[in-house]
């Protein structure tokens, strides 16, 4: 940090190049403004190509695999011409891929605020689990309130439970320089514990009816939240799908139109830079944290409130949705907007995948699952890649635009 | 102005791809939902998926040897995670099954909503007692097993040998999580330990976990430093680190769930439950019109649901040939009301 090379004024993105990158996260932050959505949609059509051809090593036909997973996602839900039985599959279909991609926004923009203020939040899945705790607590407790106090309570509890839970690895970086992502990672399993013995047998969340079993007590209905497309009873589309629209703009909001966001981006720009131009650093790395915990936290309330109503010991040890969002993220270059479409190619990658789509003629059933799991592994490893071929780029720009190679910090 | 059409093809390029794809797609009207008349059968696993080398696995085979002898036809959908519970269940009860068969206990809430909402299918869950079930579904039966009879002869072995051995009589055993079938397990394992030398000694501990081996291999490793000499793993996937530790500290293990032998000389045997036998005569029921939902099916060591794997070839012929016999006595009922709760 204290070697940048760069005179006084805070560097604009565009003008970045000349900076030697430091770390990473500046390194990655740089080239990231420069590709645009691109290089975002090769890297994702390339990850298709390679799955492709796995899938056609394997002895099997890319195309009609694409086209069962395409299926599974519901996306065939928009042609007219799909109907009778396909399309009552094909809309649950594309509910479940819009439940799976809710979550999906929120945990990617946990990393992206945080992201933009030149940290790695590697805390999503924590602050995820901490959400669901608290959200499980407020939910099946005090079934007397009102149904929508109770869901707003249950929520803004959550959130702040994420946001103080994040904050903590902000406040160790800001005040001690405990680097956030040893931190969060340490947090993490902090949020898994403490999970697993809440909902544990013998726990003070486990279920009071059932004893035998590490599983919550369910939270009250009239804390459910709305169910606006499918059957609210077999897990259709509910409104949280909207929260986390909603917090998409306020993402946006924050960052581009107000002085938090301001100087959270002067300081993942240049922290250094941004100290000497009267920024408070570290007081945007708590911030900055928190509101990363918050997005978090708000996944694991909608989630709980929207259709799992409860939670085991095993659903908490399982879950990824916080590291899947680190993808999200990076996939989704930490825009708005990007992370929008990349919680949706992830969601629709993850339910087209499932085993149920991938008919055994097309796929024996052992190797569908580990299908999904290869196109998944694939796209994060193009978008690690994709720093390479952005590096590439830029380098060829600089050559072109006639400047000397030497000048290139090599050693990525 | 070149770096601009470069940058256009490219964009063109993936579309065109992408079009290429979802054109195809639009195709795909298949004929995979149709009924057909043959019994169908569905299996939906938990999140330990089909090759966790323990109960999903074997619940999946149970469904491919109903395929071949009984003709019915099968499908398995593995989950992922817990949301892909209720679609998973609702494909296979759209798809037209005769039987929805959950694995695990994990997928008691799901089961449970889709049971009661689809009353004219028919349901069973594995590891857990329909009568757990919020809504008691009618058309939902429970296949149970008594693993604490596996557990009773796994114990009663390990003594037998430790005795033969000279080695003290301590025994450990390391769950994963607290719950029934795992209690089961080592209530019997106590039990049969305790049956086959009183002054036998059994260490006891749950890792909190049935996937991570380095929980497992750590209380295994903590329990063989007080002394024990057999490790008893029945965590699943995170029980191979307790067998592990067995193996480096030149102790017995004990598998579970599965024939786990084939890990490795350090095996004695291992205490089964046969999820395949227990999928197979629930499947045969629904072909024979037999099938009766609202209650639970329990698979003993009598109705060849439950017992011990093979034994280790380095134990004695006269305690392989003691435990055939204890075997027929539990099958004859002399041995009966083994504990399923661990004190």
């Amino acid at each position: 940090m204290t070697e940048a090379p760069t005179p006084a004024p805070p560097p604009l993105p565009e003008a970045g190049t000349d900076a030697a990158p430091v770390n990473f996260v500046e390194r990655y932050g740089l080239l990231q403004r420069s590709g645009g959505v691109a290089t975002a949609l090769i890297t994702a059509s390339l990850a298709f190509l390679i799955g492709g051809l796995v899938v056609l090593a394997t002895g099997h036909n890319p195309l009609s695999a694409y086209r069962e997973i395409f299926n599974g996602t519901g996306l065939n839900w928009l042609f007219p011409w799909v109907n009778g039985t396909d399309r009552t599959f094909a809309a649950m279909n594309l509910q479940q891929t819009l439940l799976k991609a809710t979550p999906l926004m929120l945990t990617g923009l946990a990393v992206a605020f945080a992201f933009r203020c030149g940290m790695f939040n590697i805390g999503g899945q924590g602050q995820y689990t901490v959400g669901t705790i608290v959200g499980v607590w407020v939910g099946s407790s005090w079934a007397g309130i009102p149904g929508p106090a109770h869901i707003v309570l249950a929520i803004v509890l959550a959130s702040l439970a994420g946001a103080f839970f994040a904050g903590v690895a902000g406040l160790l970086k800001a005040t001690v320089g405990a680097h956030e992502v040893i931190s969060t990672i340490m947090l993490n399993w902090v949020a898994f514990y403490v999970g697993s013995y809440a909902f544990g047998l013998g726990g003070p969340l486990q279920n009071s009816t059932n004893v035998s079993v590490p599983i919550s007590n369910d939270i009250a209905t009239n804390a459910h939240l709305y169910v606006f497309w499918g059957d609210p009873i077999l897990q259709g589309l509910h409104i949280g799908f909207f929260i986390a629209i909603g917090a998409l703009v306020a993402y946006w909001v924050v960052l581009n139109r107000t002085t938090l966001g301001y100087e959270v981006r002067a300081v993942g720009f240049n922290a250094e830079a941004a100290r000497y131009g009267g920024i408070n650093v570290a007081r945007s790395y708590v911030t900055a944290m928190a509101i990363s915990g918050l997005f978090a936290g708000l996944a694991g309330a909608i989630d709980i409130l929207g259709w799992q109503f409860r939670v085991g010991q095993l659903d908490v040890q399982a879950s990824n949705i916080g590291f899947t969002g680190i993808a999200v993220a990076l996939l989704g270059r930490n825009t708005a907007v990007g992370v929008f479409f990349s919680a949706l190619l992830f969601g629709g990658l993850i339910n087209g995948t499932s085993g149920r789509h991938l008919s055994a003629d097309v796929f024996p059933p052992q190797l569908a699952g580990n299908l999904t799991l290869i196109i998944q592994g694939l796209i994060i490893l193009f978008i690690g890649a994709d720093v390479l071929v952005l590096y590439l780029w830029q380098r060829a720009k600089r050559l072109r635009a006639g400047k000397t190679p030497g000048a290139v910090e090599v050693g990525t | 102005m070149k770096k601009k059409t470069r940058l256009l093809s490219l964009i063109a390029l993936t579309a065109i791809v992408a079009v290429g794809l979802l054109a195809g797609a639009g195709f795909a009207q298949n004929a995979k939902h149709a009924r057909t008349a043959a019994t169908s059968a569905c299996l939906v696993t938990d999140i330990g998926g089909l090759n966790d080398k323990s109960f999903n696995h074997l619940a999946y085979v149970g469904l491919q040897a109903a395929q071949s002898k009984l003709g019915v036809t099968g499908r398995v959908i593995e989950s992922k995670s817990g949301s892909d519970y209720i679609p998973n269940l609702l494909s296979c009860v759209q798809g037209g099954a005769d039987i929805t068969i959950g694995v695990g206990f994990l997928m008691a809430d799901a089961i449970n909503t889709v049971a009661a909402k689809f009353p004219d299918s028919k349901f069973a869950i594995i590891d857990f007692p329909q009568e757990f079930l919020a809504s008691k579904p009618a058309n939902t039966r429970g296949i149970l097993f008594r693993e604490q009879e596996s557990g009773y002869l796994a114990g009663w072995l390990a003594v037998k040998e430790l005795v033969s051995q000279k080695k003290p009589l301590v025994l450990g055993a390391v769950g994963g999580l607290k719950i029934p079938p795992v209690d089961h397990y080592i209530a019997g394992y106590i039990a049969g330990a305790k049956a086959a030398n009183p002054k036998a000694k059994v260490l006891y501990g749950y890792s909190q976990n049935f996937v991570d081996q380095a929980k497992c291999k750590e209380l295994a490793l903590g329990q063989i430093a007080q002394g024990a000499q057999v490790e008893f793993a029945v965590a699943g996937q995170c029980g191979l680190g307790a067998l592990d530790a067995a193996k480096e500290k030149g102790g017995w293990g004990i598998g579970v769930d599965a024939d786990q032998l084939f890990l490795g000389s350090h095996m004695l045997t291992s205490a089964i439950k046969k999820v395949d036998v227990g999928v197979f005569r629930t499947i045969k029921q629904v072909k024979g019109g037999t099938f009766k939902g609202y209650g639970n099916t329990t698979f003993s060591v009598r109705a060849g649901g439950a017992g011990i794997g093979a034994i280790s070839p380095k134990v004695p012929k006269d305690i392989v040939a003691g435990e055939k016999l204890l075997e027929k006595k539990i099958k004859n009922g002399s041995i009966k009301s083994i504990p399923t709760t661990v004190p």
